[in-house]
């Protein structure tokens, strides 16, 4: 298959990429940018883990292939602290130790992150149902969705 | 009791900040210049001869490297063995659905998929035998054809009791046979008031994890030395199965320490590596082979399947008089089951004054199995548990209560005879008592039901090696061999902080290379922190000491005087006598210093067996019409001895429990009658999200061992052994119809209650 030039906007940065047009963009966005945070756990969309945003929208990446992505913001995991300062959805799984293996991880940080921006003080069966998406095996997601509630608590507590 | 500085405080896995950003690699994230990709040529049916293996076409394919076969594999490799792991590829019988039969290499994935589709493959299609009770038939058809070799490294690695085996030689789908017995089971059901029979299956079941096997091997083309990357929770066994496969020294294999995307027994037998390893002495090129999910569902190495028919006698004062049982367990296509540690501890949890229990283990024509978490203990509690359950209702006793009073206590014997340790069992379901889910246990709605359950797992015991050595600045460095599995190494900087008296941030932990670290078992086996702990307690333990003997002539005090604080060693009543570590530090390292260097070691022989208890209680509501069941509310009680770090403690509880829970009433993997795996995806392989478990809630209960590291029990296993018969239980209770197999679907209870032919 003959490879083509793909745009990518990925966490602020312009990239430019030969690939064949069929690749996942979850592939082009590891292999080819060297963003291996996220993460491959099925390839048919049904893991979660490989969450990236595409303007903000959570999406599963092996399902997107790479030239739909051109034109839009795509965020991965590498671009939610800024300046060194963590996303305080990440702060909040350090503080609660909700997370074991990790792999998981990153895709379940993002959908976290994608559930607050869309419900902000979100119930329990809020959270559950926004990270529904993501398999964690280690777990059990108890920790998890208390990570979740109290990064609620303190995004609510800074936009006062 | 004591209190401590650091241990027994909630502390931040080492690794979470790396962890949280994305910045932790993983096996499948390693990428090496010049890098091949390997895709595997899979058999399309379950047992068959090869006839014809033509891969002429996918090798001349443009991109591709070579296309390995059987043929190619080391001289020294028999074919078609007993052993899985060494059997890298079919060569003249096909024994499972998705077995390797080719190797396809090339520049990239894609290459080596689109060249992987003009292999052609020939064969005469055997007979497939899958049902246990059909294998166990001697008129059954032999599942292999050709084994050569048995392998019973799966028996050493769960059990630490030498076991009477009797090897079946009549049968040949019969690759074990054992038996356990004590008393005189007739006699003891001649005395019972109330006599069950029931008979009861497990499915098999797939770790989970959700990184798929994975390896990455570069090879020094001059040298030949290989360097692995891969997903294992044994670094060192990686590296000794590879060293016999590809016939080599193990000082030419380094296996690099790297974060594992979950494994639960799945990544002990390292087939990745192996297959990536073969490759690069072929190709002299690194080499990366990550199965995709649908392969790893197909071809990795699930946990198996389990029959047990069970007979139980109680009196009606509720005091059990005997237990009658035969347990067969699916191998798989390879010889090796959890049949010794599933048949122990389908007796070991209650007093069971006469016993017997037959365990037979037979192969069929499915993939072969490989170890989760409490391997073969699911299953058997799920049997056991049940069975307690029936007469418990049959005796109108409460169900805790029925437990508690035949609950096994220090000094009581498990069926193999060996007698039980100090152990926290009733201790537990006393603990259980004080928990929210058991004061709300009778808020209850209609077709709503709670139920509980027992289990445990021993716990396994290997000596350990761990090194400490003081750095220039005053800090230290804990070196261990052993995998961190999701926090080890956390509770290794707190028990070394603890030890030497020194904050967190001055204690780093590194997992070494097998080239440059201490050897280690496989973090596995709910062993890790009492053995490699326990070593890290002692070397730490050695290293105090040497500063002490440097100290003590500089201080001009005894060595009883000293003590270690704030990071200086001290004398007791006059701290202002005192020697920093970093003083030390010069003292023992600068050009021309005199003293010798402070370094710790620590190794340890086998601690004392400290078998973890848990009791287990899960709440459902089961819908009348549709059979479909919800989780309300869960609770683990476990004896962790003592927790070192409790978040991490809570986390392997809350984990167990969560993965016993998909084993009850979601995870099944289903092949047809030809042996075809017919749900080889995380759609049809349903694992429980998070909308289909409730807050789980946890309470520890410390019965602590007397030994180091400061009396902590191995926490891993026990978790996962019950929570399966727990929800059995409780939907048992909650439809009024009571299913005998797992997983407990909606399906199987609207059959038990007669509402679907």
């Amino acid at each position: 298959m003959a490879k083509q030039i793909v745009r990518l906007r990925v966490n602020g940065y312009s990239y430019e990429v030969l690939t064949e047009p069929s690749r996942p963009l979850l592939d082009v966005v590891r292999d080819d940018l060297g963003l291996t945070g996220t993460k491959e756990g099925c390839g048919t969309g049904d893991c979660g883990a490989c969450t990236m945003f595409m303007n903000g929208e959570p999406v599963t990446s092996c399902l997107v292939i790479a030239p739909d992505a051109e034109g839009y913001e795509i965020t991965t995991i590498e671009g939610l602290a800024k300046d060194g300062k963590l996303h305080p959805v990440q702060q909040a799984f350090i503080d609660h130790g909700a997370l074991q293996c990790g792999y998981c991880i990153p895709g379940m940080i993002m959908s976290a992150v994608a559930l607050l921006e869309r419900i902000p003080d979100p119930s329990f069966d809020e959270i559950r149902a926004g990270i529904s998406g993501n398999l964690c095996r280690c777990t059990g997601y108890t920790k998890i969705i208390e990570a979740i509630e109290t990064a609620a608590k303190e995004m609510s507590a800074a936009r006062v | 009791m004591t209190t401590y500085a650091v241990v027994g405080k909630p502390t931040q896995q080492i690794t979470a900040p790396s962890k949280v950003t994305g910045n932790t690699p993983y096996p499948s994230d390693v990428q090496l210049p010049r890098m091949v990709h390997v895709k595997v040529f899979r058999s399309p049916v379950a047992h068959a001869r090869i006839k014809r293996l033509d891969v002429s076409r996918a090798r001349a394919y443009p991109g591709v490297v070579t296309v390995l076969v059987a043929d190619d594999l080391p001289a020294h490799l028999a074919r078609d063995s007993a052993n899985r792991v060494f059997t890298l590829l079919a060569q003249r019988e096909i024994v499972f659905y998705g077995q390797p039969v080719a190797f396809v290499v090339a520049e990239t994935a894609q290459i080596a998929e689109e060249a992987r589709d003009l292999i052609e493959l020939e064969y005469d299609e055997l007979p497939v035998v899958l049902d246990v009770l059909q294998a166990v038939d001697p008129s059954s058809p032999p599942v292999r054809y050709t084994m050569e070799g048995v392998d019973r490294s799966e028996l050493r690695a769960h059990t630490t009791v030498k076991e009477e085996e009797e090897e079946a030689v009549k049968i040949s789908n019969v690759t074990q046979r054992m038996i356990f017995s004590r008393g005189d089971v007739e006699q003891g059901f001649a005395e019972a008031d109330l006599v069950v029979e029931r008979t009861y299956r497990a499915q098999w079941v797939h770790q989970g994890y959700i990184e798929p096997m994975a390896a990455v091997v570069d090879i020094d083309a001059g040298s030949g030395e290989l360097t692995i990357w891969t997903g294992t929770q044994g670094l060192f066994g990686t590296r000794e199965t590879v060293a016999k496969v590809l016939g080599i020294p193990e000082s030419k294999i380094n296996v690099q320490a790297i974060e594992t995307g979950g494994a639960f027994g799945a990544k002990l037998q390292p087939f990745a590596a192996a297959v990536a390893a073969f490759v690069a002495t072929k190709v002299q090129r690194p080499v990366r082979y990550v199965l995709t999910r649908s392969e790893d569902l197909r071809a990795a190495d699930p946990a198996p399947q389990a029959y047990f028919e069970v007979k139980t006698g109680v009196k009606k004062d509720g005091t059990v008089t005997a237990l009658k049982a035969r347990a067969i367990y699916d191998c798989g296509s390879f010889p090796g089951s959890p049949l010794m540690a599933g048949s122990n501890l389908l007796g070991a949890y209650y007093k069971w004054p006469n016993l017997e229990i037959e365990g037979l283990e037979v192969i069929t024509n499915r993939v072969s199995q490989g170890a989760l978490r409490a391997p073969g203990t699911p299953q058997a509690t799920f049997a056991i548990d049940s069975q307690m359950d029936i007469m418990a209702q049959m005796l109108d006793m409460d169900p805790l209560e029925f437990r508690l009073k035949n609950a096994v206590v220090e000094g009581d014997l498990m069926p193999n005879g060996r007698s039980f340790t100090r152990i926290g069992l009733r201790e537990c379901l006393g603990a259980m008592k004080e928990t929210e889910f058991w004061k709300n246990r009778n808020n209850l709605g209609a077709n709503e039901a709670w139920g509980i359950a027992v289990g445990g797992w021993l716990g396994g015991l290997q000596p350990a090696s761990a090194i400490v050595a003081l750095n220039s600045d005053g800090s230290i460095s804990v070196l261990v061999g052993a995998a961190d599995i999701t926090g080890t190494n956390t509770s290794f900087q707190m028990i070394a902080a603890e030890v030497m008296s020194l904050p967190l941030h001055k204690v780093s932990v590194r997992t070494g290379a097998t080239g440059n670290s201490p050897y280690a078992g496989a973090s596995a086996g709910s062993k890790t922190l009492r053995t490699v702990g326990g070593a890290v307690f002692k070397a730490c333990e050695d290293a105090r000491d040497q500063m002490f003997r440097i100290a003590a002539q500089r201080l001009e005090a005894n060595s009883e005087d000293l003590e270690l604080a704030g990071g200086a060693v001290r004398v007791k009543g006059s701290p202002e006598k005192a020697l920093t570590f970093q003083l030390l530090a010069t003292m023992t390292q600068g050009f021309g210093a005199t003293y010798p260097m402070i370094t710790g070691r620590g190794n340890i022989g086998s601690p004392t067996m400290a078998p973890g208890f848990t009791v287990q209680g899960v709440k459902v509501y089961v819908d009348p019409d549709t059979g479909e069941i919800t989780v309300k509310d869960a609770c683990v009680v476990q004896d962790v001895g003592f927790a070192i770090n409790p978040t991490a403690v809570e986390n392997q509880l809350q984990g167990g429990l969560y993965q016993s829970l998909g084993i009850g009433f979601t995870e099944e993997m289903i092949w047809n009658d030809k042996g075809i795996l017919l749900n080889p995806s995380l759609l049809d392989y349903r694992q429980p999200v998070s909308l289909d478990i409730p807050k789980i809630e946890v309470k520890l209960v410390e019965v602590p061992t007397n030994e180091p590291p400061f009396g902590a029990k191995g926490v891993g296993e026990p978790p996962i052994s019950a929570g399966c018969a727990a929800l059995a239980n409780a939907a048992a209770r909650a439809s009024g119809a009571r299913v005998y197999q797992l997983p407990v679907t909606a399906e199987r209870i609207l059959r038990a209650k007669g509402q679907v032919q």
